[in-house]
């Protein structure tokens, strides 16, 4: 994975004068922006569920995770733009032990953002999905135990997925296991909110006439998955392509667009607080009360 | 590992024709990438990619909105009842469709009346929403016990529902729901919340 994360560094000083597709080159402050930008959001989303008693359910719990990935995506972003200043300003070796192991422990971070982030909305699907069909008995399925449980296990999962991979990034079946767990989330999620979206669509027909309604759903649903699908995809099919096609020219141009497809996963820290954790009123709420009350200090 | 690194080596010093100093820290790069003879345009995989990508997005929106206009209605099983409580919620948290009044003059039963002034999160509409959204969570449980038994539902279906629980994206306060216990009515609570629960079925009419 250290390939394929920091093969751009050295864009800055070079020119690569045997190819047509230029490496595209994003300005480090704009990357510092964004990342700090969804450092912030993710911070005051993790605050307002712990200062408040009465957000503390389960469904918090899981927007907290996904708030802790996006936090330590847009981190490692952070701490790896640092690196890449201090190299180009002479501070640090190149490839010595230190530096070695910093950009080893950045990639599993990278790395375990990207699977916490897999793994948190999937959960967060799974628990709408158990509080639409299994109403009656949603406190007894997600208990508060068994949600620290499962955030552990994935957690602990993510944590050692993230360190193998890094060990064992040159390997194929590694890329090959992190490439299909996108897809595989995917379809895992569209079929929970499509058969959500049915009910609720079916529910609506019964009490009303009013079509806006489920356009309103089909919207919500689609800008859900389309923020998904828009920020990970490009980065995922960059893995692909650095795996299998290397040399060949076209593969070459897609990969030239390596920064813009870092720079969406970034947005996506950015944008999931919006669509996820303050699409609840309580959260709002919560949030308009930290912000009101820090103007009295 | 090494051998990209003796690659990179070799790299740095064939290309280092506009800085002095540069190194590459495992810079990944197999060879130099002919662009010869290419048949299609050369960022044919990037237009490709994102115009697939678009078409499958707007082709999963038109999906789910034609979903809305045909389709069989949803079968109508023992748990519809109860389902309906979360649809509400979870519809209006989806996008606020629902107005109330509208909802209210459609339905002729009094019954899903009351369930829907109490468990529609809208709070910016109408006071009377205001007033629900207000009262604690097992006044609403309440209210809820009221109006079933003032629509005539058997006893089972009653205990049924006793032991229904908001979901989460609706508003009211979360830590009643903690334990089941708490939506077991008392006699007291039941007199306190009467005027209310009538009064807001005299609102709806």
């Amino acid at each position: 994975m250290k390939h394929i994360i920091n093969s751009y560094e050295n864009i800055n000083n070079t020119a690569r004068n045997n190819s047509d597709c230029p490496h595209v080159v994003l300005p480090e402050e704009i990357f510092f922006t964004i990342s700090i930008v969804g450092v912030l959001e993710n911070l005051i989303v993790l605050l307002a569920v712990f200062k408040n008693k009465n957000l503390q359910a389960p469904v918090y719990f899981f927007i907290c995770s996904l708030a802790i990935s996006d936090m330590l995506g847009s981190l490692y972003k952070i701490l790896e733009n640092i690196l890449i200043i201090l190299r180009n300003m002479g501070y640090l070796k190149p490839r010595g032990s230190f530096e070695t192991t910093a950009d080893d422990i950045i990639d599993s971070l990278f790395v375990l953002s990207l699977l916490g982030s897999i793994f948190s909305l999937s959960v967060i699907a799974a628990d709408r999905y158990i509080t639409i069909f299994h109403a009656l008995r949603y406190h007894s399925i997600v208990t508060m135990r068994r949600t620290v449980v499962v955030l552990t296990v994935i957690w602990t999962f993510c944590t050692g997925t993230g360190i193998t991979m890094v060990i064992f990034s040159h390997h194929v079946p590694t890329v090959i296991t992190f490439t299909s767990l996108f897809p595989l989330m995917l379809v895992f999620i569209l079929c929970l909110y499509v058969h959500m979206f049915l009910l609720a669509r079916s529910h609506t027909r019964k009490i009303s006439t009013l079509p806006r309604a489920n356009m309103k759903g089909a919207i919500t649903l689609t800008i859900l998955l389309g923020v998904f699908i828009f920020c990970w995809a490009p980065f995922v099919l960059h893995v692909l392509l650095m795996t299998f096609c290397p040399s060949n020219p076209y593969c070459a141009c897609y990969m030239s667009l390596f920064q813009v497809n870092g720079m969406l996963i970034m947005c996506n820290a950015v944008i999931d607080p919006f669509i996820y954790a303050f699409r609840s009123p309580e959260l709002r709420d919560a949030f308009k009360k930290m912000i009101f009350c820090s103007r009295y200090w | 590992m090494s051998a990209q690194r003796l690659i990179s080596n070799r790299t740095s010093q064939q290309s280092a024709s506009n800085s002095d100093y540069t190194w590459e820290y495992e810079y990944y790069e197999i060879g130099p990438v002919s662009f010869e003879g290419l048949k299609a345009h050369k960022y044919s995989i990037v237009i490709g990619f994102w115009v697939g990508l678009a078409v499958f997005v707007i082709f999963m929106f038109f999906v789910l909105t034609l979903l809305t206009k045909t389709g069989a209605p949803h079968q109508d099983n023992a748990e519809s009842s109860e389902k309906r409580f979360r649809m509400n919620s979870f519809v209006s948290d989806f996008g606020r469709p629902l107005e109330p009044d509208k909802v209210f003059s459609r339905q002729g039963n009094e019954e899903s009346r009351s369930l829907f002034h109490c468990y529609i999160n809208e709070v910016e509409r109408l006071d009377r929403a205001k007033a629900c959204h207000q009262t604690t969570a097992l006044d609403s449980d309440v209210q809820l016990q009221e109006a079933i038994r003032s629509s005539g539902q058997p006893e089972e279906e009653l205990n049924r529902l006793m032991k229904f629980d908001i979901p989460n994206f609706v508003n009211t306060d979360q830590n009643s729901f903690g334990e089941d216990d708490l939506l077991i009515s008392e006699p007291p609570i039941v007199l306190e919340t009467k005027p209310l629960s009538q009064t807001s079925h005299k609102d709806l009419d």
